[in-house]
């Protein structure tokens, strides 16, 4: 086969792991001369626009975090955007109709997120269906009952203390006002990074997406740690369905739309690979980041909205395309 | 070698092993003894059984009946895990080491140390740095060499993979090793390096092992005795010394 010899596998390496990063100061230098030219002012790099940004990518990001994970061992999941809905309509509707309180409807969104989570990892590895149809079916089910448990309208009147604990601005030292969402998303990049570089969950994970069976032949429980990885994807899109829950001020049964396309396409323009084995976080993160990018420059050139989901499915595509070249250009065969 | 009869040399004993898969008889009755410290060869066409029966030994799959016995006692292996804890291990052909870890990672895979004390345990904080050290000792006191425990498997040649796929096996298996075809991938010069690390394993450390090969040359050279299997039967069982390659490849095709 076409190897290359160790040293252009190693540049081919750096290039697919780091070219990213590239794309991201590229994008930057680049919104930030065209926007004065196109505008008649500076208006990307304002501190307003920046947080609008990363407002984007976190929510985002933190999908994506969990996303990143069931790519690595092998897997994909599509309903975490109907998770979003269906964890923001039913935490808002506990917390308009109960008295379970913001932290408890944090709560709420997550334990939706960890069950559907649980309900996707338990269709996967008992009944032995493959991840991207049982997620498809799972999409469905979940949007379906989103709209089913708020009769199909957005859900107000949870309480204006959710919104002031999940979408203010905390002052850090140093770095100033940052929104709540933006410390969430770093703090779960953080310590997922480290579970996934760092731990046996981690290294399983990657294992299992080389080589399921080789895993199991291990002596490895596979499903038990598959079970993990759909559940830790379903309560980090808890998290997020919460956060924009409180960034949204209402819980909207079609709200999370397309989110599958964004997580899968930070991941997946981060270098984890489609066909499972390899999954960077910190990729992921410059993802999501390059991904608010896109969507923001597209509006600050008064680009159509409907243009987005197209810019952002060819960037899955061509990501795609990038890390099966690099696969054929360093794997020994 | 000792006679077969010798009850303190015997370390398994496969008996009278069946294996249905639904209609299909993959295995009708297998026995046969592997004596500690010995090169078993185990032979036949395709379909004749053999990888069945190394999955059933370590554990991948129950036999329909029949008994395992290793040590003298009866052994049941639910799962491959509880072949490994009684000291058996093997190295399958495509599927001995994961790509995408290192040389240590995969050594110790499912056998990780862990740091910082019992949390350390319970949340699976990986010792790597320690996992690397007792990775190089160990492949160094097996003569395997290799560039770097931290290397990528990926980035190996098919005698580098095997050659740590047989040391990860060593390095746990304090019984019995089960190397399903271990040279059909490689070519001449790495084939050698194998061969001659069995037998310097069996030599030296008086390891066993259970080798799966299509390879009569191979067979010929690293094997004390011949297990031939023929469409799920035991067609024969032939010591080196009083047979000849003749002689294995008739079993094995029925002229016989
Ligand atoms: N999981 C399975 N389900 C059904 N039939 C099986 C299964 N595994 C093996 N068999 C059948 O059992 C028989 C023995 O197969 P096995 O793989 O053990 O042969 P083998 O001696 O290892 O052959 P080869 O030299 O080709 O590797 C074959 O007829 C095969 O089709
Ligand atoms: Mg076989």
């Amino acid at each position: 086969m076409s190897a290359l010899p160790l040293t252009r596998q190693r540049a081919v390496e750096t290039v697919a792991r780091y070219g990213i990063v590239l794309v991201l100061v590229i994008m930057v230098a680049a919104l930030t001369v065209l926007s004065p030219i196109i505008r008649g002012e500076q208006f990307f790099l304002t501190s307003r626009n920046l947080i609008q940004v990363a407002l984007q990518a976190a929510i985002n990001a933190i999908i994506a975090t969990g996303m990143t994970f069931v790519i690595t061992s092998g897997g994909i999941d599509l309903s975490v955007g109907a998770n979003v809905a269906l964890g923001g309509v039913t935490a808002a509707l506990f917390m308009r109709d109960t008295g379970i309180g913001p932290i408890g409807g944090f709560f709420v969104a997550m334990a939706v997120g960890g069950l559907c989570g649980a309900f996707n990892g338990l269709l996967i590895t008992r009944l032995d269906l493959p991840p991207f149809i049982a997620t498809l079916g799972t999409m469905g089910m979940f949007r379906g009952m989103a709209l089913i448990i708020s009769d199909g309208r957005p859900v107000y009147g949870f309480g204006r203390e959710f919104l002031q604990i999940f979408a203010r601005q905390i002052d850090l030292p140093l770095i100033g006002a940052v929104p709540t969402q933006v410390v969430f998303a770093l703090v779960i990049a953080v310590v997922f990074w480290w579970v996934l570089n760092r731990t046996k969950f981690g290294k399983y994970t990657i294992a299992i997406g080389g080589s399921e069976e080789t895993t199991r032949l291990a002596g490895i429980p596979v499903n038990r740690y598959k079970m993990g990885i759909y559940i830790l994807c379903g309560l980090l899109t808890g998290v997020a369905a919460a956060l924009l829950l409180a960034r949204l001020s209402s819980g909207d049964p079609t709200f999370g739309t397309f989110y599958e396309l964004d997580a899968i396409a930070a991941a997946v323009m981060g270098g984890t690979s489609l066909s499972g084995g390899e999954g960077s976080i910190g990729g992921t993160i410059v993802g999501a980041l390059v991904i608010s990018l896109v969507r923001n420059g597209l509006n600050l050139f008064n680009v159509p909205s409907y243009w987005q989901d197209f810019v952002i499915g060819a960037v899955i595509v061509l990501a795609v395309m990038l890390d099966r070249w690099r696969k054929r250009q360093t794997r020994r065969v | 070698m000792a006679d077969s009869g010798d009850l303190t040399s015997l370390l398994l004993r496969v008996e009278a092993i069946t294996k249905n898969f639904g209609a299909v008889q993959a295995l009708k009755g297998i026995t046969f003894d592997v004596e500690r410290g010995e090169v078993v060869a185990l032979v036949g066409d395709n379909g004749a059984g053999k990888s069945t029966l190394v999955k059933i030994i370590s554990g991948v799959y129950q036999p329909t009946s029949g008994k395992i016995i290793l040590n003298g006692r009866e052994v049941h292996f639910p799962n491959p895990a509880a072949a490994h804890a009684a000291g058996v291990e093997t190295v399958y052909q495509h599927l001995a080491l994961i790509e995408e870890l290192d040389v240590a990672d995969n050594v110790y895979l499912g056998r990780e140390t862990t740091k910082y004390g019992v949390i350390g345990r319970m949340m699976g904080v990986l010792d790597r740095r320690q996992m690397r050290r007792a990775t190089a000792a160990a492949l160094e006191s097996l003569h395997i060499k290799i560039p770097a425990p931290t290397m990528p498997v990926r980035m190996m040649s098919g005698g580098q993979r095997q050659a740590v796929a047989i040391g990860r096996a060593m390095t746990w298996g304090r019984q019995l090793l089960i190397l399903d075809e271990p040279t059909a991938a490689l070519g001449v010069e790495e084939t050698e390096q194998v061969l001659a690390m069995i037998e310097r394993l069996r030599d030296e450390a008086g390891m066993t092992f259970l080798v799966i090969s299509h390879n009569m040359q191979d067979v010929y050279r690293i094997a004390d005795k011949i297990v031939v299997l023929r469409q799920g039967r035991h067609a024969a069982t032939l010591r080196k010394q009083e047979t000849t390659m003749e002689e294995i490849v008739a079993y094995i095709t029925g002229a016989k």
